[in-house]
């Protein structure tokens, strides 16, 4: 019965002269007829027919006791306004007449729709009724025409100040209804958004009574926006601190996870000034259900929630440790959530639970999506990498899942086995024969190189290494350049070990290399071992056999500075991101131009025994992506901008300073330098010219250039302050984001102050190299945050090697 | 905030399309390139960022609902209103389908309209809304159909609207009624020897009021002694601190249906679940033997209903030999599965005996019996009977003379309850 009643067909067929019929019906005498029209005329428009001849006839009924006519009239509105504005102004006088009307519903509807049109020519007749509305009794209405103001001030800020509006906004924040006050934080926060100076909204303590009043009352959408807004307060002392967490705390019981989750984030913010022990304890394990609830919330909400609590637990890895069964992954879990929780379960893995975890991790390589499997025979390599003492309890479940022969997941097996190895060297060897036993069931590039990998550096306790090798051997020209590399290197550390049985197949592979290959990543790693080989098989052993440093767990995502500033920003999308909130909308920085000029100052080449030990073996980071010489385009290297022209180049160069050999550097990677021209000089004063950093278009007139040098063995920037604006500039200050080589001031940033306009100031800035490290991409990157009291600037700077070569 | 909004067919075609800024037309374009990597949109991360756009996606009921923004927001609280507004549109005309929204098209749309002003959330209760844009009554669709058009059953909003949020003034019932709802799914991983892995059980209590005016209620639970640990969330009508004092939900209602808390009880004991399921496989070369038993262990005494249990054997089982006391047993021979339909259990096994499933199963000549863990996922319903001993008590109404007609209702499934041999 249901089924067969349908309303009207708004979509039946065009027939000629349609709009004539509904011009027609548009003035009917009966209010219905006319309503059910205008619907008609608004399907068909926004199915994109042209129904603007019929203008007139429509707006004829906005004049109406029906206020869903009148809402039907108003959206018809809304969507011509884009396309004919100067038709739109045809119906003003109605609605600065709706604004005056007794039902506050239709002044708040005439106001609301008014700033939706977005047509400059509606502001003069906006702004009386709006300040009217500001100021309307009924709280409905001025919630309405507060956000109105943050719609106004988007299409003419210079009026919205003008008029007093963002005054009369700020002085709504001490309204009486919570609904008031929560719209006009939104409407401030836009604003403040959208400003230059963002100093419209700026969270004091007596706002902050306000806020905190409003908090409890308001609607989860108003309590989101408060709660955002306090994220931004600092408090003065630990006990407002804790007072405001615990006005905060009971937000954590909210149906609406956004609501939870912004809690969550206000809360991360203060625990850092609460120094009261026994409340910090009592916060963070009210924190931890909250947290477990959003999981039972719908895929796309868990999502979001697993990406926050990945970075929350880096930091607190105490409010979840008893929480672990939760995250367990349930079969239908679209994969997004699968992987999340794979990754909050490592982190959550401890010598306590890991028998769990790891019964787990078997049971989702059993599923079917060969994704999520591979990433959970991944996650117990992670787990012994992590845990030394379950280390063993890993290797054996790695070794269970490689006798299933299920393909992928024993490639994958052998791959993280690879990882165990190098964390553990020479403690699992016993299980290589096992490992061995799939070698002809291998068909992807990472598997291969991985188990070549095992081969070439357990050598000498592997009888059969040779035979094995040859297996590969034999299709050498058609493996991959990941392959190919493994198999080079391999042979060569056999030869080492075992001279006598190896010498005719490094010396076949190493023909086949220098001279049937057109990849020159290949025949340079082969000419360069070639000559070691020939020249020193001593040096040769200390490079190719030298220890590595052992890798790390992988549990920390994003680097310690990152994650501070993350973490003040949880429930964001830059949480979601893991990406810094500046590089999302904020204030953007003019990354890329800096990035070309400093490019062109090219590297300089490394005479660094050391180091081109660590670029031929290719163990320079450590990060378990990079470990099998991915770097030198390997396919599936994860970051492919690491390093390709500069290396190549530091390698070549390399050989000539090493081993002298320049005539038998390849042609086709011709050095374009002069190899003599760059010794690093110490005691000397190295210098390079300064670049610009910053220029007054993008730093609000300031300009910045500036170099890194060398002067008697420190090392500083040189910087080059310029004042183009016509104020004074003051407060000026540096800091560096964590880089590869720890480089951090040494001293804080002296500017002659105030900086008058028009003056210019150089100043020497002193470095250390004892702050954080963090590997950056490429290494030489320095990303630099200078502030002066205009405002907050980004910029990349990049250091070139031989200025930092001799510090390390 | 919200930018644009878009419902997409699973096709990607845009169904109804909003923007409350200006128009973003290459959003779909862009969700469309994304997803273009998954099979499904259900497996597309529900936040991405295309160049200078963030979108944002629920996938639900087959549609694509999705809504752009341009700068840092609260992602979360785009996915809540998102899912809130497939709720809306489920509460205004039942389970939304291409269909219904095409043929309720300006109703989306001056819902839409309302849900969102210039981007930020403005009336977002059902109750509310209901006021302003009515939803199609059956009465206004006849009347329609035959082409009069109608106001009858729909009421003119009233110009004053409540303090109280989520409720509209001048609600009149002839019967005042209020149902409650209890519903709980138990997740529970078990080993084969029945140790409890891990067991939950996640429970929603659920209400739909049809009382008159502004009552403020009282409602107690016996065993309230469950929701100690901070597992619970609420809807915003309840009085939290009182909650925290002394474990009593207090609230005025919003009219209708509405969830009015969640929570999460962890079940640490196997005595406390359900049913007992002992699974047993076994394989030697060419053949195999399952034997599989069922039987209620905590039921309160109830009867467990719509009783299923499926099992996916290894690839190399070429046939099944089985044999149910009890319900009916099929074998899918192209994935292997294994499902056993069993239906009620009795709590009174001398009618019926144990449900007892017992067969052979038959390797494919040839084939490595592997032993790998394997498996039973079981399904079931028991009414009038939750997991976690959670019930209500009373419920008091205050501030109306009325005393309402009282309904309650409980019932216990199995969501993820899986036991691994």
């Amino acid at each position: 019965m249901a089924a067969a009643v349908r309303g009207p067909k708004f979509f039946s067929t065009t027939k000629k002269g349609e709009n004539f019929e509904l011009k027609a019906d548009l003035n009917s005498e009966y209010r219905e007829k006319r309503k059910e029209t205008v619907k008609k005329v608004i399907a068909n428009m926004t199915i994109g027919k042209d129904v603007s001849s019929l203008f007139a006839d429509v707006v004829k009924n906005m004049q109406t006791e029906d206020l869903e006519l009148k809402k039907l009239v108003y959206l018809y509105l809304i969507n011509y306004a884009r396309t004919q504005p100067e038709l739109v102004i045809l119906a003003v006088n109605t609605f600065v007449k709706d604004t005056d009307d007794v039902n506050p519903l239709i002044r708040a509807l005439a106001i609301r729709t008014m700033g939706m049109l977005r047509v400059e020519k509606i502001i003069d007749y906006l702004l009386e009724p709006l300040k009217k509305g500001l100021k309307d009794e009924d709280p409905y209405v001025r919630k309405t025409a507060a956000l109105c103001v943050a719609k106004l001030y988007d299409l003419s800020p210079m009026i919205a100040i003008d008029n007093g509006l963002i005054t009369i906004v700020q002085d709504m924040l001490s309204d009486r209804n919570p609904m008031v006050i929560a719209n006009a934080v939104a409407a401030l926060a836009e604003i403040s958004e959208a400003s230059v100076r963002r100093d419209v909204f700026v969270v004091n303590r007596s706002i902050l009574t306000k806020l905190l009043a409003a908090l409890n009352e308001c609607t989860e959408w108003g309590q989101i926006c408060i709660l955002n807004s306090l994220a931004s307060y600092r408090p003065h002392d630990t006990r407002e601190a804790g007072d405001i967490a615990e006005r905060v705390l009971p937000r954590l019981q909210h149906a609406n996870a956004s609501v939870v989750l912004s809690a969550v984030r206000v809360l991360m913010i203060y625990l850092e000034f609460i120094t009261n022990d026994e409340l910090l304890k009592q916060i963070t394990r009210k924190m931890a259900p909250p947290l477990v609830t959003l999981l039972s919330s719908e895929p796309e909400i868990q999502y979001v929630a697993l990406r926050n609590i990945n970075l929350i637990l880096q930091k607190r890895a105490d409010v979840l440790n008893q929480e672990i069964r939760v995250f367990f992954i349930k079969y239908n879990d679209p994969p997004y959530v699968k992987l999340e929780k794979l990754e909050v379960i490592i982190k959550l893995c401890s010598d306590k639970n890991v028998d769990q975890v790891l019964s787990e991790l078997r049971e989702y390589a059993n599923e079917v999506d060969v994704d999520f499997v591979r990433k959970s025979v991944g996650a117990i390599g992670r787990c012994a990498v992590k845990i030394e003492s379950a280390s063993e309890k890993c290797v054996n479940a790695l070794l269970d899942l490689i006798k299933t022969k299920v393909s992928h997941v024993v490639q994958e097996a052998i791959v993280v086995i690879k990882d165990i190895f190098r964390k553990y060297p020479n403690r699992y060897e016993g299980i290589i024969p096992a490992l061995c036993e799939n070698l002809d069931t291998l068909d992807e590039p990472e598997a291969k190189a991985s188990l070549i990998w095992i081969v070439g550096e357990y050598a000498d306790r592997i009888d059969n290494a040779t035979e094995l090798l040859e297996f590969f051997l034999e299709g050498f020209k058609d493996e991959t350049s990941m392959v190919q590399l493994q198999l080079i290197s391999a042979s060569v550390k056999l030869f080492l070990k075992k001279p006598g049985a190896a010498q005719e197949i490094v010396q076949r592979i190493l023909t086949t290399a220098t001279q049937g290959c057109d990849n020159p990543d290949i025949r340079d790693r082969a000419y360069i071992y070639w000559r070691l080989l020939s020249s020193n098989p001593q040096t040769a052993k200390a490079v190719v056999l030298a220890e590595k440093p052992p890798i790390e767990a992988d549990t920390a995502t994003v680097s310690e500075s990152l994650l501070d500033e993350l973490l003040h920003n949880i429930g964001s999308l830059a949480s979601v991101y893991h990406k810094s909130p500046s590089l999302l909308g904020g204030t953007s920085v003019e990354i890329g131009r800096t990035r070309e000029v400093l490019d062109l100052e090219g590297e300089e080449p490394e005479v660094d025994a050391r180091t081109v030990a660590a670029q031929v073996n290719a163990v320079v980071g450590g990060g378990i992506d990079n470990l099998l010489d991915l770097d030198f385009g390997g396919p599936s290297a994860g970051s492919p901008a690491v390093a390709t022209p500069p290396p190549m180049r530091t390698q070549t160069s390399a050989i000539d300073d090493l081993l002298g050999l320049t005539d038998l550097s390849p042609s086709t990677s011709t050095p374009t330098y002069q190899p003599g021209g760059f010794e690093p000089m110490v005691g000397a004063t190295s210098t390079t010219p300064k670049v610009s950093f910053l220029t007054s278009a993008n730093a609000k007139g300031l300009d910045v250039q500036g170099a890194f040098t060398r002067r008697n063995g420190d090392l500083y920037l040189e910087l080059s302050f310029a004042n183009r604006t016509s104020g004074p500039m003051t407060e000026f200050a540096i800091q560096f984001n964590t880089n590869t080589y720890g480089i951090t001031p040494a001293a804080s940033l002296q500017v002659p102050e105030p900086l008058a306009p028009n003056q210019s100031a150089d100043v020497l800035l002193r470095l250390s190299t004892s702050g954080g490290v963090q590997k950056m991409d490429p290494p030489n990157l320095i990303q630099i945050a200078l502030k002066n009291n205009l405002g907050i600037y980004y910029f990349n700077a990049f250091i070139a090697e031989d200025i930092v070569g001799n510090h390390r | 905030m919200i930018s644009s909004l878009f419902i997409l067919d699973t096709s990607g075609k845009v169904i109804i399309e909003k923007h409350w800024r200006h128009v973003i037309g290459r959003a779909v374009d862009d969700f469309l390139k994304i997803s273009q990597a998954s099979s499904s949109p259900y497996e597309v991360p529900p936040v991405v960022a295309c160049e200078e756009l963030y979108l944002h996606h629920v996938y639900r009921s087959g549609l694509v609902f999705l809504a752009v923004t341009e700068e840092e927001v609260s992602p979360l609280s785009v996915l809540h209103f998102l899912h809130r507004t497939v709720d809306l549109l489920v509460d205004y005309f039942g389970p939304v389908t291409e269909l219904i929204i095409k043929e309720n098209f300006v109703i989306v749309y001056e819902l839409l309209e309302e849900l969102l002003d210039y981007g930020f959330p403005y009336i977002t209760e059902p109750n509310i809304l209901k006021d302003v844009v009515p939803p199609p009554s059956l009465l206004s669709t006849v009347m329609n159909a035959v082409s009069l058009g109608t106001n009858f059953g729909t009421k003119q909003p009233s110009g004053s609207l409540s303090s109280v949020p989520w409720r509209s003034t001048g609600i009149k019932y002839t019967n005042n009624e209020i149902f409650f709802d209890i519903v709980e799914t138990v997740d529970a991983i078990l080993d084969r020897n029945n140790n409890i892995i891990t067991a939950e059980a996640h429970g929603e209590v659920l209400c739909n009021t049809r009382l008159s005016g502004m009552p403020d209620l009282i409602l107690t639970f016996m065993n309230h002694r469950v929701l100690e640990d901070n597992m619970t969330s609420f809807h915003p009508c309840v009085r939290y601190h009182r909650f925290e004092k002394d474990r009593v939900l207090s609230f005025v209602p919003p009219d209708g249906q509405f969830k009015l808390m969640d929570y999460n009880v962890n079940m640490s004991s196997p005595q406390t679940l359900p049913l007992l399921v002992k699974p047993s496989i076994h394989f030697s070369k060419t053949t195999g033997k399952l034997d599989i038993s069922v039987q209620p262990r905590s039921t309160g005494g109830k009867i467990v209903e719509n009783a299923a249990l499926s099992i996916t054997l290894p690839k190399a089982v070429a046939s099944v030999k089985l044999n149910a006391n009890v319900g009916q047993c099929t074998f899918d021979q192209m994935t292997k599965e294994l499902r056993w339909t069993i239906g009620k259990i009795s709590t009174d096994f001398n009618v019926s005996g144990v449900p007892l499933l017992t067969g052979n199963l038959y390797m494919e000549s040839g084939a490595v019996p592997i032993q790998m863990a394997r498996t039973v996922y079981i399904d079931f319903k028991i009414n009038m009977y939750t997991a976690s001993g959670l019930r209500i008590d009373t419920l008091q109404v205050h501030h109306e003379p009325y005393k309402p007609f009282k309904g309650v209702r409980t019932v216990t499934r199995a969501g993820r309850y899986q036991i691994r041999i």
